[in-house]
């Protein structure tokens, strides 16, 4: 069965992040309508784009905390949502489907080969969505087996994809120290005594560390921004998202917050931002992303990307914010 | 003619501080009244501790069931349950139960607890569940997204910061409780048994015949302080446990 379905070997390795194919919808609001985007180690994306247009949802798919309606994610070489079908088409190759197609379109046409349909073929059975129709047992059971083969618990793979919050989302109910050791010692990666060690290391590195039994109300939006940050440093990522981290923030709170920003990816660390702060995409970004009415609109290193934007829609929103 | 308007009020008065006196100081008016406070004591707090455990369980199941398939089924029976309950009265459930359900001979006062206990649950599911979903989502979201399970995430964050809400709406449904109690009498009034409460005390005081009264509401006075006493102790526990879980905010 294995050599059924070779996707391992499509899974480019070099990639830490990879979603492809991917849709989500509210009930019948369509957010996202085929996004595919790769992250490299290393690189820092910036995601731009008008309110509304499914920047967050974009973001919150990555680690699951939207559930992608279609579409894969894979993370690490390993496969986060269910196996979509029809992004493979050694699996549209394999099923009943095509080789019913392929045999009617053959007789038809005795002439031609296999591989003058092949195309035609797998762009039907996308556009008509018959696999789930028509397919049997064996079918769902390879599907099933792939995924089996990759698949990891989401709560493992969250522990290695940092996220910051707009709102900060620091646990209330806990001090600073409470925030930043509750998960690597719940989840045992770390002891309580490394845990705390690790903590205040960082505290130091933000300047805070007087504040490590404090709770979150006492703190200033971007003293707790901060600490969200370092928060999710605890886990050791290899990956962090973050989703507007300076929205909520008092405009002299901001710079504190991008500051550190900039020293997390000197470090190299891999990271996805959705900002509005146009300033930090030119200085940082190895990427930049238009994301407008549901799909990358326009996708460029920020050199390329501000001074030649191609896009009418990222033409009229660059003119806007860049005042 | 005018004299009379000005003593009726102050000769009932009187005649209530009599019946009160000789209330207290009749023996078998004490022990009815001791009897009745210790049942509708225990009747409360064993309906409580039912309508706890149960009004827990059943919020779990519905937020259980907003989040995966496998609860769907548990999450509209429990829907069904606190409509049903809360939708009736509970005087409507107490003879459902004690007369149909558990038509067994000796069983009436465990049955009438256990009504009070479920019909506790209902309520106090609906106060837990109001006071998990009080909890900003992204306390839940940020849990997730460091890897920390569901569970975990509720019991470590969302929970901690729901009690505090929760807390004071229980005590109000307690203190509702302890007084809902009183109705245990369309099942049952004998002395001894258990459904011989502070309210069936008062009743009986009235009407026996070695303790001389003058009226029935000096009676139902004495117990409704008694009441109140136990009310405002409730209150103040309250208070403490929410001053507790206050001070760990600071
Ligand atoms: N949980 C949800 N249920 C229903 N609709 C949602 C939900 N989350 C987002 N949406 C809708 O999806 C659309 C995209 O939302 P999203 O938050 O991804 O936009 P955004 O690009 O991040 O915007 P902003 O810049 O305002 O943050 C919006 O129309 C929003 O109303
Ligand atoms: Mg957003």
């Amino acid at each position: 069965m294995k050599d059924n379905f070779e996707i391992k070997e499509k899974f480019d390795e070099s990639y830490l992040l990879k979603v492809s194919g991917l849709f989500k919808k509210f009930d019948k609001l369509d957010v996202l309508k085929g996004i595919s985007c790769e992250v490299k180690k290393g690189e820092k994306i910036v995601v731009i784009g008008p309110s509304g247009s499914g920047k967050s949802t974009f973001l919150r798919c990555m680690n699951l905390l939207e559930t992608p309606t279609f579409g894969e994610i894979w993370f690490e070489g390993k496969l986060l949502t269910p196996v979509d079908p029809y992004l493979h088409k050694t699996i549209i190759r394999k099923s009943k489907t095509y080789n019913k197609i392929l045999t009617e379109l053959l007789t038809a046409n005795p002439d031609k080969s296999a591989e003058d349909f092949d195309e035609e073929i797998i762009e039907r059975i996308k556009k008509e969505d018959l696999l789930k129709k028509n397919e049997g047992s064996t079918f769902n059971k390879s599907v099933k087996e792939l995924y089996n083969q990759f698949f990891q618990n989401i709560n493992v793979t969250r522990q290695k994809i940092g996220m910051v919050f707009q709102h900060f989302n620091l646990f209330n109910n806990l001090t600073v120290m409470g925030n930043m050791t509750l998960a690597p010692v719940k989840l045992k990666l770390k002891t309580k005594e490394e845990a705390e060690k690790r903590a205040i290391e960082l505290l130091k590195r933000i300047g805070l560390e007087d504040k490590a039994n404090v709770y979150p109300s006492t703190l200033s939006g971007g003293q707790k921004q901060r600490i969200a940050i370092v928060r999710a440093l605890m886990m050791e990522p290899d990956v962090m998202l973050f989703d507007e981290p300076t929205s909520a923030l008092d405009p002299e709170m901001v710079g504190e917050v991008l500051e550190l920003m900039k020293e997390l990816a000197d470090t190299g660390m891999t990271m996805v931002v959705v900002t509005h702060e146009m300033g930090f995409a030119k200085e940082v970004a190895s990427r930049v992303l238009f994301v407008d009415e549901g799909i990358i609109k326009e996708e460029a290193p920020p050199k390329e990307f501000f001074a030649n934007p191609k896009n009418e829609r990222l033409k009229e929103f660059l003119s806007k914010v860049l005042i | 003619m005018e004299e009379r308007y000005v003593v009726l009020p102050f000769y009932g008065l009187w005649k209530m501080f009599q019946d009160i006196i000789t209330i207290f100081a009749n023996s078998e008016a004490r022990g009815y009244l001791f009897q009745g406070f210790w049942h509708t004591l225990v009747i409360t707090v064993v309906a409580a501790m039912i309508g706890l455990v149960l009004g827990f369980i059943v919020a779990l199941v519905k937020i259980a069931a907003t989040q995966s398939k496998l609860m769907k089924i548990p999450g509209v029976i429990c829907n069904i349950y606190t409509t049903v309950i809360r939708g009736t009265p509970v005087a409507l459930q107490l003879v459902l139960m004690c007369t149909a359900i558990f038509a067994i001979r000796g069983f009436t006062p465990y049955a009438a607890v256990l009504t009070f206990g479920i019909n506790s649950g209902a309520y106090v599911s609906e106060n837990i569940r109001a006071g998990i979903y009080s909890v900003d989502k992204g306390q839940l979201e940020a849990g997730r997204a460091l890897g920390l399970s569901w569970g975990k995430s509720m019991v470590k964050i969302v929970m901690p910061q729901a009690i505090k809400n929760i807390i004071p709406a229980i005590g109000n449904e307690m203190i509702a409780l302890l007084k809902e109690t009183s109705i245990i009498q369309m099942v049952g009034s004998t002395i001894g048994a258990l459904t011989f409460d502070l309210n069936v005390a008062s009743t009986t005081i009235y009407y026996s015949k070695n303790i001389p009264v003058n009226s029935y509401v000096t009676c139902a006075i004495v117990a409704g302080v008694m009441y109140l006493v136990v009310v405002y102790a409730m209150v103040l526990i309250i208070k403490l446990i929410e001053r507790r879980l206050r001070k760990s905010e600071r």
